[in-house]
Order: structure tokens, then sequence, then C-alpha cells
């Protein structure tokens, strides 16, 4: 590599580093409040470097902000739990087994992604009235059906079209049954594509904030719903806003960095393979 | 031909069991999105309104929500700030992410970890991105109020100025968004041919001759993609307008989605909004359309 190409190397680095920054800037602002008095967070020129206090998440947790996380962290294991149960061994019939009804149903999947969460919310919050589902967990589970489960279908059927068929029918040749071969080959070589998709599921379910908005009150109400809240109600205590935000959003970027490979292909229901 | 006929019973035994995987999915799918959906439909043709029991199941005149939709100034002012939000984000994104991609379209480790960092708006929950845009459109705690002070620019909160506010969500709506274009946009350029490359350098095509005359034209069938995928979120824009401005100064930054949910959920008039999401539903699922024609989803590779 000659001179002048090192040196424009150089001058796109600095400037993929600095377009970093800025792009980081907001994210890491919010951050820094979290660990601020209310006084400090009305100080200009911030302090660059201050004493971090806990005081605003320990506030926090004396309030209903636990039972919400909580909520949050049952009802998206829940949400997470069933369409795998459900879903991944559709995925693998969808692979398996005939491709033109396939591709009928993946146009439905695809379909369902698509639509506005409120065409789903005014049907359920009325049917909810009525079966006594507004807030409670059974109802924000069903909901969040509604895009997990087609979720698993699309992120696990490729994973399924990429092991070789071969594998089972060696199985199959050995006498083993269908759901043997299933279960007890198929299955564990399909791991990591489990893993990715069983944390896609529990993300999606996570971030969720118009239906819960919308479908719980007090008891069933989740984290983000929760930290909305002390904006209506409490005044603007920043400082428990920010750790609030930052206490909904740790696991979740922890979580998505892990499964960053799939990203793409699980926001746009295996259109792109990213 | 003496294993004829077990093989015939496994064979049987075999699209059982893949009945029995693929039932209770398509089953529960059915319950959970297609009853809905026409459940939406049916209330989309009655007066429906909380308030008032005797709206339920009045079909006598199905067609007048429909009616009253053409007549409403409101709705159709809606639909022109959903045109203006739909149209800058996607564009905006579509340019930020492509260039972006441009730059770190580069194997090396540095470039790869930086790849990373842009992905943190995108994976954010969508609550907490309306969060930090609250913080830095509120003057009294914001930073960038306080830089533009500092430079002798004393300006107005942008969620509360009805010529800013529409600008405010767009800003906020790019940044989250625009690592998912630049994703896609690298996933594309990843497959790019090296040929391609080789051949335009042969010809002595400078760094933008090759952008215009070869990536572009290469990637754009992932840059229409794309675009239509954040044309359909756009259109399902609700965390930050939920907190940021409220749909307001007075409607300047309500888009139709959210037009549809005060309807319902702060007056109550379930089969008027019922009415507004169907068109929406229609419009979304006209999109989805034309994403299956462009790119051929659902066929097997």
């Amino acid at each position: 590599m000659n001179r002048g190409l090192a040196r424009e190397r150089r001058i796109l680095n600095i400037a993929a580093l600095v377009l970093a920054a800025m792009a980081m800037a907001p994210f890491l602002w919010l951050l820094q409040m979290s660990f601020k008095t209310n006084a400090q967070i009305f100080t200009f020129p911030p302090e660059l470097f201050f004493a971090p206090t806990l005081e605003n998440y320990a506030a926090l947790w004396e309030t209903d902000f636990r039972r919400s996380f909580v909520n949050s962290l049952v009802v998206s294991t829940a949400a997470t739990v069933l369409p795998m149960l459900l879903g991944v061994p559709a995925a693998y019939a969808l692979s398996r087994w005939q491709a033109r009804a396939a591709g009928s149903i993946s146009l439905w999947i695809l379909a369902s992604r698509m639509a506005p969460p409120i065409a789903f919310t005014i049907p359920y919050f009325l049917a909810y009235r009525h079966l006594g589902l507004i807030d409670t967990w059974a109802g924000l589970v069903l909901i969040y059906l509604t895009f997990n489960l087609s979720l698993v279908i699309w992120m696990m059927r490729p994973f399924f079209d990429q092991l070789p068929q071969a594998l089972e029918e060696a199985a199959w040749i050995d006498g083993a049954t269908t759901a043997q071969g299933f279960f007890r080959i198929v299955l564990p070589l399909a791991a990591p594509g489990l893993a990715a998709t069983a944390i896609l599921c529990f993300l999606f379910a996570w971030n969720d904030f118009f239906f819960a908005l919308i479908l719980t009150r007090t008891e069933a109400m989740t984290a983000p719903v929760a930290v909305v809240n002390f904006m209506n109600y409490e005044g603007w205590e920043w400082g428990r806003i920010a750790a609030g935000g930052t206490m909904v959003m740790l696991p979740v970027l922890v979580f998505s960095l892990l499964v960053r490979r799939y990203l793409v292909h699980g926001l746009t229901g295996g259109a792109v393979k990213g | 031909m003496t294993a004829h006929r077990p093989q015939a019973g496994f064979e049987r035994a075999k699209a059982r069991f893949f009945m029995l995987c693929l039932a209770p999915s398509l089953a529960v799918l059915a319950l959970v999105t297609l009853a809905p959906a026409l459940f939406l439909v049916v209330s989309s043709l009655t007066p429906l309104d909380l308030t008032r029991p005797d709206t339920v199941g009045d079909f006598s005149r199905p067609l007048e929500n429909y009616r009253l939709m053409m007549a409403d100034g409101r709705l159709a002012n809606s639909v022109w700030v959903q045109a203006k939000l739909s149209f800058w984000t996607v564009l905006l994104q579509l340019l930020i992410g492509f260039g972006l991609a441009l730059l770190l379209n580069s194997r090396t480790r540095f470039l790869e970890a930086l790849r990373t960092v842009f992905l943190i708006p995108m994976v954010l929950p969508p609550i907490v991105v309306a969060i930090i845009w609250k913080v830095i459109y509120t003057p009294d705690i914001s930073p960038m109020h306080w830089a533009l002070a500092s430079l002798g620019f004393e300006v107005p909160s942008l969620i509360t100025d009805p010529g800013w506010a529409l600008t405010a969500i767009i800003i906020a709506d790019t940044w989250q968004w625009f690592p998912f274009t630049m994703l896609m946009t690298l996933a594309a350029l990843q497959m790019m041919p090296q040929e391609l490359i080789d051949a335009a350098k042969v010809d002595g095509a400078t760094a933008w001759q090759m952008t215009w005359h070869v990536t572009l034209p290469f990637l754009k069938g992932v840059l229409l993609v794309a675009g239509l995928f954040r044309l359909i979120d756009s259109i399902k824009a609700f965390p930050l307008i939920f907190i940021l401005t409220d749909g307001g100064p007075g409607s300047v930054t309500e888009v139709t989605n959210y037009y549809s949910f005060q309807q319902a959920f702060n007056f109550s008039l379930l089969g008027y909004s019922s009415a507004i999401t169907t068109v929406l539903l229609a419009a979304s699922v006209l999109i989805s359309w034309a994403i299956i024609r462009s790119i051929g989803w659902g066929h097997r590779e």
C-alpha cells in the first residue's frame, strides 16, 4: 500500500470515529444523567468529572417501578417460551414439507409483521374488556404472540433449510421415527439459531410500549410504561427518568449486541440475509 | 420392491408428524391475527362508542364512518403530516445509511468495532429513544440548547414550536433508524462481486464515478427494499410522537396512526377509529405486496 492510500485510510478512519461519537452522544448523555443528582442535571456548563451517585436508582427501586420491572421480565419470558414451543416445529415442517403451501404462509407472516399495531389493539382491547384480560400478564403474552410467533417461524426456517436432510434420512434408515429425528438430530444442530431467535423474541416483547400502554393499568404495567409515568404524574423527576430508562435499555443493549448478526434478518422477516 | 409397503407407511407417519408440527401454530396464528383483523373491519361498520352502549352492533348505516372520513379535515391533515414525515425520514435514512455503509465497508478490525457502535440507536427500546430526545429538546437540561446558547443562539424548545416540531421528530426518527439502512447496505456491499470493482478500476474510474456508475446501480434493489421497510414502519410511528409532542402543537405532528389512536382511546370513538385503521391496514398490505414483488420473498432460494 502506498503512502497516499494509507493517509486517505487514516482520514476516513478519523471521520468514521467522529461520526460514531456524534451518533453515540445522545445515548451517553442519558446514561451520565442517571448518575447525577437533580441539581447537577440542571447545572451548565456540565461537569465532565463528577462523583457518580446511585441515589436515582435507589429511589426508583422504592417505587412501583420494581413491580413493573418484574412484570416485564415475566411477560417477556413467557412471550419467548410460548412462541418458541409453537413456532419451532412449524418452521421445521415448513422447511421440510411442500414448498407450495410454505409460500402462501410466508406471505401471511410478512403481512402480520407489517400491520400497524393499532389494527390489533382495537379488537384486543374490546375482547379483553369482556374476557377480563385487561391489565393481566396473560393478556400481554397473548397479544405478543401476534409478532413473536411469526418471528420464530421466519427466523427458524432458514436455519432448518441449511441443515442437510440427509442427516435425518440416515436416522430414519436406522429405524428412528420422524419425531426422534427432529428432537435428537435436527434440534441440537439448530441450537445457535434457537438461541438467537429466543433472544430476539425476548427483545421485541421487552421493547413493546404501545400494547402495554393500552392494555395494562397498574397490576401488569411493564417497565417502559412505568418510566413514562414518571413524566406524567410525579413532576419532572429527570434523574429517576434517566435511571429508569437506563434500566430498561441495559438488558436490551447486552442481548442485542450478542445477536447483531441476525438483527437485520429478524427485522425484515428474512427479506435480507444480514 | 419388497420395501414398498413399509415405505408408504413411513411416508404417512412423516406427513402426520409434519401436520402435527404445523397445525397448532397455524391455528394460533389465525386466532391472534386473522380473527382480530376481521373483527376490526366489522367494527368499522358500526358507530361504536364505548360511552354509548346502544352503538354496539348497530349496523344500520354501515358506511357512515367512511363517509365521515371523507369530510374530516383533521384526518386529511394527518395524512399530509404522515406524508411529510415518511418522505423526509426515509430519504434521510437512506442517504445517511448509504454514506456510512460506504465509509465502513472495509474489513479492518477498527471499522468492524465501529459498526457495532453505530447499531446502538436502532437496538435501544423505542421508549428510551423518545426519552433521550425529550431531554435534548427540553431547554433547561439540554446540552444542545446550552451549546447553542453559548454560541449566542437562544433557541426556543423545538417540540413546542409549530414551525419546528415535525422537524424535531424527523431528526429523532432518523437518528433511531439510520443503522437499519446502513446494515442492509453493508450486507449488500459485501456481496458485490470483486470482478465488478476490478473492471471499473482497470477502466480508470475515479472514486466518484465508481460510486455513481458501479456501486449505486448494484445497490438499487436493496436500497428500494430498505426504503419500503422504513416507509411501512414510518406509518406506525408512535412512541416518539407520544412522548415528544403528543401530536401537537395544535396538530402539526399528528400522523394518521396517532389520530386514530386518539379517536379510539381518548375520545372512545372505536368505530370511527376502526375505519381509519382499516384503511391504514390496507395501505400497509399494499406496501408489503410491493416488497414481495420487488424481492420475491416467500420463495425458496
